[in-house]
């Protein structure tokens, strides 16, 4: 199978096409072909971001056959088309090859104050919601695949929607405030398009905290 | 003190920060990654924590317990410590919203767990460590705001900054600018995680790799215990690494069996009775490796609502990587490197033999002797973070303004040197050959032919490790950690030859007996290039 990685030497520098021809087992994910490149003493490794190797860290999300996925959560045998097409994510700044620069997440959670400060359970919330929103693995998937999210840009996208939902759910602090920065870095921007759902690894039903935001 | 050093961002790194933070000491942590891909999130089963006496459970049950699933040698200060202040740690996690699941009256949920006399194990889900990571990210991030938290990523470990017998900072290796820069600070604590790299595959993260152990070896820490590797019972094999089948498989019911002529022989609960499969990890990994068979879990039974509600995460994981339909067939099981007894050796205030520097988490070695229960390491991350942070709190400040410029320029020109170098031994090659060797010779059992079979290869990598070619396509930092990791496997054998008997994790082949001489923890360390071990009793060593 051809192999098409787009590569970039470091951050700022030109990017370019190189392929590779993988000749090993088709009902692999994309990570082990991606191992596989780099495993022959390769002296030119393919940078790329992993930690768990099982869906549950968000390190090695990137662009495949231009779909944003986790690597390690797709399998070759289930894409379609003859050659497998690896890009990293288009929304966050390069460093190497495939590791892109995903600070902007934490910066942006950091900057509308997401957290619970002091605890209390509110229990007209789902328990269940937040637990699942507590999986989010702030890969930036959701980010890549939605068409509001623009990088700089005031609108935070839907995991900072989530976040809101979870922490409006279970902090004693000023939910009005909650409500505010989530109508400025979320609600207003969000035209319902719900790529988020599609690519999210844990599927997190963002639409559902959406909804329940928005009735507040 | 006024300014801490956190190297590693996992639970326990984070806790440390937090507690520190929060009595006004400013935190720095230091990591590659966000706290996300750390380790810690694929922590599935629980935390241990008595949180109710009229069951019959007490404080003390939870203590012997860790003692005796432990093989007897953690001493005991350290693990009454652990099991006291275990419920005020679960506390502690819910008051910062840790979505822990509860039961019909809204309380936290428990249920049993390997080695274990009461059911005793809280969990969020099947992601208790990925919940208590979110819940400590977002303080983390509140104390940030408040300018008491500084985070740095795209930064690694590269050696600590030892002066007199005192620790004083970190070279930090930065990956975007390529240079190494001194961060001094009060006190280094050193949250890193196992030493996974060691072997191939195995249930835990990539990044955890012991080359921070390794290194602090050949600057003077003492190292503790490294022969004790804890095999998981339940992993299920696939491409890349085998992944962990939660020890809550067999909490909720799950059943352990082989298959001869046609029949399932369920060998545990033949050895050990109705509670068989829910034996301390090291004996049903052991019991498993003695049948030399083909060992399957079987949880089909428990009915696909069940498995549905209280397991998905195992259900979800054998159908995406194996395309096994734990409702209908049993998974195929074998016994995997999860987690390491061993590590940097400390007192109980999780400091080591250096002053002002501290170890937590699972690179530190202190509470769970010869073999880990099940949800005694999220406590024992969150526990070791709280009581680094007490002590640094209570110390004085003790930075006292060094010049480390001659230091960071040494060790540049030491890489820059090391990056010249070529020819066809590489440092990938090195590593790939290091894992195969470190898990021949330490597999579940060992005797003194494997273990110096391993040494004759460790040992001529160290004599030509300074003509080991670097990958210049390669981050610095998985260059560099070579010579960390040869002089900590280095350790490993040596640790795994001096114990001559056969004890929780460590299975001596060549000495299958419990050694009542041997009821003492080993220490390693390595001085003018010289490795010598110890044996000392836990309590006299931890003070």
């Amino acid at each position: 199978m051809r192999v098409k990685i787009k590569r970039q030497q470091y951050p700022g520098a030109e990017p370019f096409w190189q392929e590779y021809t993988y000749e090993g087992d088709m009902n692999v994910s994309v990570a082990a072909v991606i191992d596989s490149i780099n495993s022959k003493d390769n002296p030119d490794v393919v940078s790329w971001e992993c930690s768990c190797l099982q869906a549950m860290c968000g390190g090695c999300a990137m662009v495949i056959n231009g779909v944003p996925r986790l690597a390690c959560d797709t399998f070759v045998n289930k894409l379609k088309g003859s050659e497998l097409v690896i890009e990293p994510l288009r929304k966050f700044p390069v460093i190497k090859d495939l590791v892109v620069d995903r600070g902007i997440i934490q910066e942006n959670l950091k900057k509308a104050s997401t957290y619970i400060g002091e605890y209390e359970h509110d229990d007209k919330y789902s328990q269940e919601l937040e637990y699942q929103i507590g999986r989010c693995l702030k890969c930036g998937l959701c980010l890549e695949a939605c068409p509001n999210y623009v990088k700089g840009d005031n609108f935070f996208g839907p995991l900072f929607a989530d976040d809101s939902y979870f922490i409006n759910a279970r902090s004693k602090g000023d939910k009005k405030a909650i409500k505010r920065n989530y109508d400025k870095h979320f609600a207003k921007g969000c035209s319902k398009a719900l790529a988020c759902e599609k690519v999210c690894p844990v599927n997190i039903p963002t639409l559902s905290a959406i909804a329940r935001m928005n009735r507040l | 003190m006024t300014k801490v050093l956190i190297i590693g961002s996992g639970i326990s790194g984070l806790t440390c920060a937090i507690e520190c933070a929060s009595r006004g000491i400013n935190s720095v942590l230091v990591s590659p990654f966000p706290s996300e891909r750390a380790q810690s999130v694929l922590a599935a089963g629980g935390i241990n924590a008595v949180l109710r006496q009229d069951n019959g459970d007490s404080i003390e049950k939870h203590i012997e317990d860790t003692l005796k699933g432990g093989g007897n040698i953690a001493g005991v200060k350290a693990v009454t410590g652990l099991c006291t202040e275990a419920p005020s740690v679960v506390r502690w996690l819910e008051s910062l919203g840790t979505v822990f699941s509860r039961d019909e009256e809204g309380k936290i949920r428990q249920r049993p767990f390997g080695g274990q006399t009461y059911p005793r194990t809280c969990f969020a889900g099947t992601s208790t460590g990925k919940q208590i990571v979110t819940a400590l990210v977002m303080e983390a991030r509140r104390l940030e705001g408040q300018g008491l938290i500084e985070r740095r990523f795209w930064s690694d470990f590269h050696s600590a900054l030892i002066k007199d017998g005192k620790c004083c900072g970190a070279l930090i290796f930065n990956e975007a600018s390529g240079t190494l820069e001194a961060v001094t600070a009060d006190a280094v604590v050193i949250a890193a995680g196992g030493q996974n790299m060691m072997f191939g595959k195995t249930t835990g993260s990539t990044q955890c790799d012991g080359y921070t152990a390794g290194r602090l070896l050949m600057q003077g820490v003492k190292l503790k215990n490294l022969e004790f590797i804890q095999y998981h019972p339940t992993a299920i094999e696939t491409d890349r690494k085998n992944m962990l089948v939660s020890e809550a498989a067999r909490g909720e019911g799950g059943r352990l069996y082989y298959e001869e002529d046609g029949k399932r022989v369920y060998f545990m609960e033949d050895k050990f009775g109705e509670k068989g499969n829910l034996m301390p990890r090291d004996v049903v990994s052991r019991t498993m490796y003695e049948t030399g068979r083909d060992i399957f879990l079987d949880v089909s039974f428990l009915g696909r609502e069940k498995i549905l509600d209280r397991l998905p995460e195992v259900y979800d994981l054998c159908m995406k990587y194996r395309g096994i339909d734990i409702t209908r067939e049993s998974i195929p099981v074998k016994p995997t490197v999860h987690f390491f007894m061993g590590g940097i050796a400390v007192d109980l205030n999780h400091m080591t033999n250096i002053r002002d520097l501290y170890a937590v988490g699972e690179c530190a070695s202190i509470y769970h002797g010869a073999n880990r229960l099940g949800g005694n390491s999220l406590l024992a991350a969150v526990y070791s973070g709280r009581v680094a942070a007490r002590s640094i709190a209570s110390s004085a400040p003790g930075s006292d303004g060094s010049d480390w410029s001659g230091f960071v320029k040494s060790e540049q020109d030491r890489l820059a040197v090391r990056r010249e170098v070529t020819g066809d031994t590489t440092v990938s090659y090195v590593k790939t050959v290091l894992a195969d060797t470190i898990g021949s010779a330490l597999g579940i059992a060992r005797s003194a032919e494997s273990i110096a079979k391993g040494m004759e290869t460790v040992d001529h990598f160290l004599a030509i490790k300074d003509e080991i070619s670097f990958n210049k396509s390669e981050l610095e930092y998985f260059n560099y950690r070579i010579d960390g990791l040869l002089n900590l496997g280095k350790a490993m054998l040596i640790c795994a030859d001096s114990r001559r008997e056969s004890r929780g994790s460590h299975i001596r082949s060549d000495y299958p007996e419990t050694d009542d001489a041997f009821r003492k923890a080993t220490i390693v360390s390595l001085e003018d290039g010289e490795f010598r071990t110890e044996l000392v009793v836990e309590d006299d060593y931890a003070g």
